[in-house]
C-alpha cells in the first residue's frame, strides 16, 4: 500500500470507530429495550449533524487556506464563522420581530442557514477587500481577529436586545452557544444538500487552488481567471461554513486542525486533500462530540471547548513555526 | 519577416499609478532570442507582465497577427508562456505536479493527465534537463533547479512564445550556461523568446535582438551586438564598455566541471 492508501485506510477506520463510539457512548442505558430505539435514533441524528458540520468546516478550511496561500487560515480564525453566527442571529431577530407572523409557514430552520450564508459571505468578502491581494500573514490574521471580535460584539448586542422577548432570547442564546445535541432530521436534511453539493462543486476548483498556491500572477499566467476563482472559492467556503454554523454553532479550529494534520500524508494537491479533509473533518468532530460526553463535568460541555483545546495549541505551534521560518511577512 | 510576437504602443501602470511602460514597440520573431535590457526600474519586468496580461495596459499585443487583447487567461496561456524571476510556491508540490500545471490551459475537470498531456510534460522535463528531479518536492530544490522547473512548466503549456524574467539572476555560472544551451535549443525549434537580462555579456552570448529600455520607453532596439555599444549603453546606464575586457565562460566537455 502506498502512503495515500494507508491514509485513506486510517481515515475510514477512524471514522468507523468514532461513529461506533457515538452510538455507544452517552447518557441513557442501551440495554433498556424500551429506551434503546429512541436513544439510537437521537444519537443517529446527532451523529449525522456532527459529521456534516465536521466535513463542512474541514472543507471550508482547505478552501480558505488555498485562497490565502496560508495554512494558518480557517473559518474561525478569519472571522467567517463569527460572521455566519452574526448573520444567523440577525435573521432570527428580524424573523421573530418582523416576519414570523406573516410567514409563519416557513420553519425557522430554513431561514437560519440563509442568514449564516450571507453573514459568512460578507465576512470573507470584507476580509479580502480590506487585506487586498498579496497581504502578509500577519495582516490577514489580524484583520480576521478584528472582524471576528466585531461580529461577536454585534452578536452579543443583538442577543441583549433579544432578551426582551423570552422566546426569541432563548432561540438566540441556544443558537449562539451552538452544539449538536438537540439537532434532528430537519437540520440534517437542510445541511446535507448544501454540504454535499458545495463540496463536489468546490472539488472542481482543485486545480485552480493548486495554481493559486504559486500566487495570483503565476496562476493567471497559466490560465486561471483569478477574479472568478476568488469569487467562487469565497462562495463555496462561505456556504460550507454557514452550513456548519447553522448545525452546530461557532465550533472553532476544525478547519485549521484537519487540513493541517492531513497535508503531510496527502500532499498539498487539493483534489487529494479535499476529499480526505471531508472525511477527516467528520471523524474529528464526531470524536470531539464523543469526548464531550466522556468528560467528567457536571453539565454538557460545548463541542467548541474540545475542538478549542486541541486547536488552540496547534495554532500557536504553527504560528511560532511560521515566525521562526520568517514566513510572517 | 518571421511571424511572432508584436507589441505596439504598449502602456502599463500599477493600480492607476504612474505609467511604468510608456508606449513600447517591439517584435520577438520566431526562431530568435530577443533580450530586454535596461537599468533597474526601467520597466522590463512590468513590460513582460503587461504582454502576458498580468497588469493593466493599453496598446496592441498580437501573435502572428492575432490580437491577444480580449482573450481569456486560458486562451492567452495557450499562446504565451511566462517564466517569473522566482516562484512564490511554498507548498511541497512534486516537480512533476508543478510541470503538469503547464497543461492547465488545455484541460477541464479533475481527470488525470491524458496520454498526450503526459508526453508533453515528459518532454518538457527533458528539455529543461530536470527529468531526474520529477519526484522531488519543489521546495527542496536550489534556486537554479527551481528556475528550470518553472521553465519546464512554461514549456508544458505548448506555447511557442516564451517570456522570461531574468532567468539567470539566481544561478551560478554553470547553471546559467546550461540555461543558455536550453534556450538555444528552443530557438532552433522555432520558439520566439523574449527574455529580461541584466548581464550585458549574457545578452551578447545568447540574444539575436535586443531592446534597450529607459524609464519605460525604448531607447534603442536592433541586433544585440549593435545595441550593446557605448553609444547606446553609456547614456542609459552611465557606464562605458571596456573593449575586449571581461571574463568569458563556456561549459566543459560533457557538461562536467
Amino acid at each position: 500500500m502506498n502512503r495515500l492508501q494507508v491514509t485513506w485506510t486510517v481515515l475510514v477506520l477512524a471514522l468507523g470507530a468514532a461513529v461506533t463510539l457515538s452510538f455507544v457512548v452517552g447518557e441513557g442505558d442501551l440495554s433498556d429495550d424500551a429506551l434503546r430505539g429512541t436513544l439510537l435514533r437521537l444519537r443517529a441524528w446527532r451523529l449525522a449533524n456532527t459529521m456534516l458540520a465536521g466535513s463542512a468546516l474541514a472543507g471550508a478550511g482547505v478552501l480558505v487556506q488555498g485562497l490565502f496561500r496560508n495554512p494558518l487560515a480557517s473559518p474561525s480564525i478569519l472571522g467567517t464563522s463569527a460572521g455566519a453566527t452574526l448573520g444567523g442571529v440577525l435573521v432570527l431577530v428580524l424573523w421573530n420581530s418582523l416576519l414570523a407572523t406573516r410567514l409563519a409557514w416557513i420553519p425557522p430552520e430554513l431561514i437560519l442557514p440563509a442568514g449564516c450564508l450571507i453573514g459568512a459571505w460578507l465576512s470573507l468578502s470584507i476580509l479580502l477587500a480590506v487585506t487586498g491581494r498579496g497581504a502578509s500573514i500577519v495582516t490577514v490574521l489580524l484583520t480576521g481577529f478584528i472582524l471576528s471580535s466585531l461580529f461577536l460584539s454585534l452578536g452579543s448586542l443583538l442577543m441583549s436586545l433579544a432578551q426582551n422577548t423570552w422566546e426569541l432570547g432563548r432561540a438566540v442564546v441556544a443558537f449562539t452557544l451552538g452544539g449538536v445535541d438537540a439537532k434532528g432530521p430537519r437540520h440534517a436534511a437542510l445541511a446535507f444538500p448544501l454540504v454535499a453539493v458545495t463540496s463536489c462543486v468546490a472539488m472542481g476548483w482543485s486545480r485552480h487552488l493548486d495554481l493559486l498556491l504559486s500566487g495570483e500572477e503565476e496562476a493567471q499566467s497559466l490560465g486561471v481567471d483569478v477574479t472568478a476563482a476568488r469569487r467562487w472559492v469565497i462562495v463555496w467556503a462561505s456556504t460550507l461554513t454557514a452550513a456548519a454554523v447553522a448545525i452546530g454553532g461557532n465550533v472553532a479550529f476544525v478547519g485549521l486542525v484537519v487540513p493541517h494534520a492531513l497535508r503531510p500524508f496527502t500532499g498539498p494537491e487539493h483534489r487529494v486533500l479535499t476529499p480526505a479533509a471531508l472525511v477527516g473533518g467528520a471523524a474529528f468532530l464526531t470524536a470531539a462530540d464523543v469526548l464531550t460526553r466522556l468528560l467528567p463535568t457536571a453539565g454538557t460541555v460545548p463541542l467548541g471547548v474540545v475542538t478549542g483545546l486541541v486547536g488552540a495549541p496547534l495554532f500557536l505551534i504553527l504560528l511560532a513555526r511560521a515566525s521562526r521560518e520568517g514566513r510572517m511577512a | 519577416m518571421n511571424a511572432g510576437l508584436q507589441v505596439l504602443g504598449l502602456r502599463a501602470s500599477y493600480r492607476r499609478g504612474p505609467e511604468v511602460v510608456r508606449g513600447v514597440d517591439l517584435t520577438a520573431a520566431r526562431g530568435t532570442i530577443t533580450a530586454l535590457l535596461g537599468p533597474n526600474g526601467s520597466g522590463k519586468s512590468t513590460l513582460l507582465k503587461a504582454i502576458v496580461g498580468l497588469v493593466e495596459s493599453q496598446g496592441r499585443v498580437s501573435l502572428d497577427g492575432e490580437d491577444l487583447h480580449g482573450l481569456s487567461p486560458r486562451e492567452r496561456a495557450q499562446r504565451l508562456a511566462y517564466v517569473p524571476q522566482r516562484s512564490l510556491l511554498s507548498a511541497p508540490l512534486l516537480v512533476h505536479a508543478v510541470v503538469s500545471q503547464g497543461r492547465f490551459p488545455h484541460r477541464r475537470g479533475l481527470a488525470d493527465l491524458g496520454a498526450e498531456d503526459r508526453r508533453i510534460v515528459d518532454r518538457a522535463l527533458q528539455d529543461a534537463d530536470i527529468a531526474h528531479l520529477a519526484c522531488r518536492p519543489f521546495t527542496e530544490l536550489s534556486g537554479g533547479e527551481q528556475q528550470r522547473v518553472l521553465l519546464a512548466r512554461a514549456l508544458a503549456t505548448g506555447a511557442d512564445v516564451l517570456l522570461m524574467d531574468e532567468p539567470t539572476s539566481a544561478q551560478d555560472v554553470r547553471h546559467a550556461l546550461e540555461l543558455h544551451e536550453i534556450l538555444g535549443r528552443l530557438r532552433e525549434r522555432g520558439a520566439a523568446i523574449l527574455v529580461c537580462l541584466h548581464d550585458l555579456s549574457e545578452v551578447l552570448a545568447i540574444a539575436d535582438q535586443a531592446v534597450l529600455l529607459e524609464c519605460g520607453s525604448v531607447h534603442a532596439s536592433g541586433p544585440a551586438a549593435e545595441i550593446v555599444q557605448d553609444r547606446h549603453i553609456t547614456p542609459v546606464y552611465g557606464v562605458e564598455l571596456i573593449q575586449g575586457g571581461g571574463l568569458g565562460f563556456r561549459l566543459t566537455a560533457g557538461g562536467e566541471e
